[in-house]
């Protein structure tokens, strides 16, 4: 029964090949106009686009299509919306949009999907398009290769590179986004993963999660962003093998998690970062395997965090390794490597015998007065920083690290994450 | 000329409004960085402390959860006139699935009532006045 189904289904797909056509575009080809080939375009048609450049906006993709740019091919929107896929089952690949304007009453994009799916955008390049890929209420869809670089004249008034709303189901993978808002937006985003891109010099986040629930992102790069990633009001978000990198100011972060619960953040790289991590209101996160290099706080938690664990990181010559609002009695911290730690290992067993507790009193004393900030250097501080180290008096007694490790951990790599199994 | 550094003193306590940083400045409810020219908001306590919002519901929230503070400023931007600032009290909001707010409120704000309907009739949803925000937005 299976079988013939299967068979049927083959038939059928043979079938529709057959009769697939593929319609040229070009200026001396069948098609001048890319707007003539898909009003003639039957479902499963191929629109082939060659070299040129096609001030067309507007487009309006409302069949099952596949359009492929040649090499050189260029749509320009003079300022408008470029294309818009209102049909399942739509390929746009190979070709250069440009030229979308900014504009207060509408998001436009170079390419708008719109409650559809089955969907695959591929090895495009988008270059000053105000909104890049807007994907709205759509699933099941791939947004993959693409280089999408915005030339942003007013930096407050610049869209998202790839922006997705009310969506599920969605993989992008292996873009490459430059100078937006946020380089991939996600509101209202379910079950979708995010890999291998690169996302930098955003005016914001690099990427940002709003109220969206079982994603995962892996093997990304964020750096140089206002700030690396922000996920806020959203479940089960797993953070793999990410880097981030350089995201330097007042108030910047590699990663803000803010009223998040269950995530898992595993095997990531936190390097020149003012704070690597900000937690405000995250319930129930796993940290694991991360490296946190050089930031000025690696994590810095404030109130309303419960039942965290901290388990077998690097933190390598951080200003501050942890900052803690509260007395944080149900969040724990086992087993990483400090490299402020100056305890000893008698039995050799790679353990430190002492714990480690990493909150220094100054960095409370930074909290209520961040203009102290500038004693940070100065004698008086190390002095109650040791005299608190000995004594312990201000800060939280209960937030220590029984296992601290003796040598940096051997991060990174596929076969921790088998380890931990 | 004793009284002048005195004048400029008493001018310095006078709580006022500031310009805000769009891009720099993050959100005193919600953490998020300030970029929305259309959507943000300021609130300037009686003692002249300047808290800077993402979002008009990040305003209404955060009175919300401080219910005793008194305010010499509230205001949001006008949706219509990006980066303009103007009081809460007097202007009219639009809850508009068609424009969606940095926090998922859908809500925005117009100088007029007229305004309001205007874009209302264009776009869909509901108008309502600054007291009613709270009920609104937590039904």
């Amino acid at each position: 029964m299976f079988t013939i189904r299967w068979f049927l289904f083959f038939l059928g797909f043979l079938s529709l090949n057959a009769a697939a056509r593929t319609l040229p575009v070009g200026e001396t080809a069948e098609y001048p106009k890319i707007r003539l080939a898909i009003a003639d375009a039957e479902a499963g048609d191929t629109i082939r686009i060659q070299a040129g450049t096609y001030c067309e906006s507007g487009l309006v993709v409302d069949k099952p299509l596949t359009l492929i740019g040649e090499s050189g091919a260029i749509l320009d929107g003079e300022g408008k919306e470029i294309l818009v896929i209102m049909a399942n089952e739509v390929t746009v690949e190979g070709l250069t949009f440009c030229r979308v304007a900014t504009s207060h009453i509408e998001d436009r994009a170079a390419i708008r999907v719109k409650n559809v799916r089955d969907f695959l955008i591929r090895d495009n390049e988008l270059v000053d398009t105000y909104f890049g890929v807007y994907l709205e209420h759509a699933k099941k869809g791939i947004v993959r290769g693409n280089r999408i670089v915005g030339e942003p004249t007013n930096e407050a008034n610049t869209g998202n590179g790839i922006h997705a709303w009310y969506c599920e189901h969605l993989l992008v993978d292996d873009n490459y986004v430059k100078g937006h808002r946020d380089g991939i937006y996600f509101e209202f985003v379910d079950s979708s993963r995010i890999t291998r891109n690169v996302s930098e010099g955003q005016l914001r986040y690099g990427l940002h999660f709003m109220f969206s629930n079982y994603d995962s992102y892996e093997d990304n790069t964020f750096r140089d962003n206002g700030a690396g990633v922000a996920v806020m009001f959203s479940k089960f978000i797993d953070m793999i093998n990410n880097r981030f990198a350089d995201n330097w100011g007042g108030s910047s972060y590699g990663l803000l998690l803010k009223e998040i619960n269950d995530a898992e953040i595993q095997g990531n790289e936190f390097v020149h970062n003012t704070i690597g991590i900000h937690v405000e209101g995250g319930n129930r996160l796993r940290y694991l395997h991360n490296t946190f290099r050089q930031n000025g706080w690696a994590l810095k938690i404030s109130g309303g965090c419960m039942y965290n664990r901290v388990i077998a990181n690097n933190f390598i010559s951080n200003t501050f390794d942890l900052s803690q609002a509260g007395r944080g009695a149900d969040n724990e911290y086992v087993g990483n490597y400090w490299s402020e730690y100056s305890g000893y290992d008698l039995d050799r067993d790679g353990v430190g015998d002492v714990p480690f507790r990493p909150i220094k009193l100054f960095s409370y004393v930074v909290d209520q007065t961040p203009e102290a900030m500038v004693m940070l250097r100065s004698l008086f501080v190390d002095l109650i920083n040791l005299a608190e180290k000995v004594s312990p008096v201000l800060t939280p007694a209960n937030v220590q690290d029984p296992q601290p490790q003796m040598e940096p951990l051997p991060i990174g790599g596929e076969e921790f994450a088998i380890m931990e199994q | 000329m004793l009284v002048l550094p005195l004048l400029a003193l008493l001018a310095a306590c006078q709580p006022s409004p500031r310009p805000i940083n769009y891009g720099e400045d993050a959100c005193h409810f919600c953490r998020m960085t300030v970029v929305d020219q259309q959507h943000a908001a300021q609130a300037v306590t009686d003692k002249g402390k300047v808290f800077v919002f993402d979002a008009a519901e990040c305003l209404v929230n955060y009175r919300l959860a401080h219910p005793k503070q008194e305010y010499a400023y509230l205001l949001v931007n006008d949706y219509q006139q990006p980066g303009v600032l103007m009081p809460a009290k007097e202007s009219s909001f639009l809850i508009s699935e068609a424009i969606p707010s940095p926090m998922g409120a859908n809500l925005s704000a117009f100088e007029s009532q007229e305004k309001a309907q205007q874009v209302q009739a264009a776009k869909g949803g509901e108008i309502y006045q600054w007291d009613a925000l709270p009920n609104a937005l937590h039904p």
